[in-house]
């Protein structure tokens, strides 16, 4: 348990820091910005306490807040994607939700497609909200939200694959 | 406090949730100028919202003081009314002064008599005696009849015994106003000669020649009249100011110097 535990924390510190040092650079024509953090929040396991998860949703965003000047937006993305994520969990994979990796194994990949999608989803619309904090860019947030979710589906769907097909 | 314990415990990652959100908006408020403003109009939207719900239940809650405010006022501009007429007419038996009002509330009033009544929450405790006038904010309403301790009873001017001396505000025609016990809404003007101009619209006055009203105030307006009569006077119908279906504030008016005429009188 305690191996499992080291190994999941430093797999965070691992995605943190690409996060940091490698996608906090990275703008896909002009408009994608790749979060792949969140795969962190995707991938928690769903036997971990679900307090310790928004907490850790907290310190992680507020890491990429500070290192991209964005004042708060990723944070509370975060922590509202950590919250909510056990409702997600059990509309997507409803009685399957309590396997500790659903996410990944033993359940439908439709399932897994859905759960994927609306956590990156929600992030995305909570952080292009905030970011443009306007009603009259409520089309834009709308666009922004859809492209970079899609983009970042693809990206952290392939993470996932590579960390947990070993 | 077992439950409420276990109830925060329950809920412990709601309340962290919205502890960290409040924490982000106000890392968010204080650090970004395009947040500050924003967050700032949403606050100033709620503030002002609330702050008018709030305001429209308050002054729901003091309409009392409010209305006792205003009685209290209105006391006030008729005292300084009443100085005014007296201070421009001639000096005659009608310029008397009316130096005190008191104001008083309707605790039972008809309309659907002959004789109608109107009672009054102040008495002789308060300085009422009788045969004081009576008027509301819009005009005339009667004479004080009787007084007790706390209470006093008015003689309407929808009372067919009651007869007050009034003119014809452009002519200053005299006449006196009586009713004649059917519509609450219509007092009548005798005594006016044929010889006078009488036009329907005219305002109605008190005349002052007695000793319950000082001289113009309002009574009513020439609805309609009829000048067939054989006995050389006019037929006038007044409409009245006054709601005598609503009364609910009336001032009574005090004049100083009936006494003395009085002794002058039966001299």
């Amino acid at each position: 348990m305690n191996r499992e535990l080291v190994k999941d924390l430093f797999l965070s510190l691992l995605i943190v820091l690409s996060q940091l040092l490698i996608f906090n650079h990275i703008n896909l024509f002009g408009t994608v910005s790749t979060f792949i953090y969140v795969s962190l929040f995707i991938l928690y396991k769903t036997t971990y306490d679900k307090t310790y998860l928004i907490l850790f949703g907290f310190i992680v965003g507020l890491i990429i807040d500070l290192s991209l000047q964005t004042y708060g937006a990723h944070t509370l993305a975060s922590i509202t994607v950590c919250y909510l994520k056990e409702r997600i969990e059990k509309y997507s994979f409803g009685v399957n939700s309590t396997l500790p990796l659903a996410m990944i194994r033993g359940t439908q990949q439709t399932n897994r497609v859905t759960y994927f999608f609306l956590i990156i989803f929600l992030h995305s619309l909570i952080y292009f909200s905030l970011i443009f904090f306007k009603f009259e860019f409520a089309l834009t947030i709308f666009l922004f939200t859809l492209i970079n979710s899609i983009i970042n589906f693809i990206i952290i769907w392939i993470i996932s694959m590579l960390i947990f097909d070993k | 406090m077992q439950s409420i314990i276990n109830s925060i415990i329950k809920n412990r990652n709601l309340i962290i949730y919205l502890f960290l959100s409040f924490v982000t908006f106000n890392y968010l408020y204080n650090n970004s100028s395009v947040h500050y403003s924003g967050l700032g109009k949403i606050g100033t939207f709620i503030s002002g919202s609330t702050s008018s719900i709030y305001s429209y239940i308050n002054s729901y809650f003091n309409l009392i003081q409010e209305n006792n405010k205003l009685v209290q006022e209105n006391l006030e501009l008729k005292k300084y009314e009443s100085q005014i007429i007296y201070k421009s007419d001639t000096i005659d038996i009608s310029e008397s002064k009316t130096d005190k009002t008191i104001s008083a509330k309707v605790i039972l009033n008809s309309i659907n008599k002959s004789k109608n009544i109107i009672v009054i929450n102040k008495g002789e405790m308060d300085g009422i005696t009788k045969e004081m006038g009576v008027i509301s904010s819009k005009g005339v309403v009667g004479i004080i009849k009787n007084i007790t301790d706390n209470y006093s009873s008015i003689v309407s001017l929808l009372n067919t015994d009651l007869k007050i001396n009034a003119i014809l505000k452009n002519s200053s025609t005299i006449g006196s106003i009586s009713w004649n016990g059917l519509d609450p809404r219509i007092v009548q003007l005798n005594d006016i000669p044929l010889s006078s101009s009488v036009k329907i619209g005219d305002t109605i006055v008190t005349g002052g020649m007695s000793f319950y009203f000082t001289k113009g105030i309002p009574i009513g307006r020439i609805e309609d009249y009829n000048n067939t009569s054989l006995e050389g006077y006019y037929s006038i119908d007044v409409s009245i100011f006054s709601d005598f279906s609503s009364l609910s504030n009336l001032y009574i008016l005090q004049r100083t110097d009936n006494e003395e005429i009085k002794s002058l009188l039966n001299e």
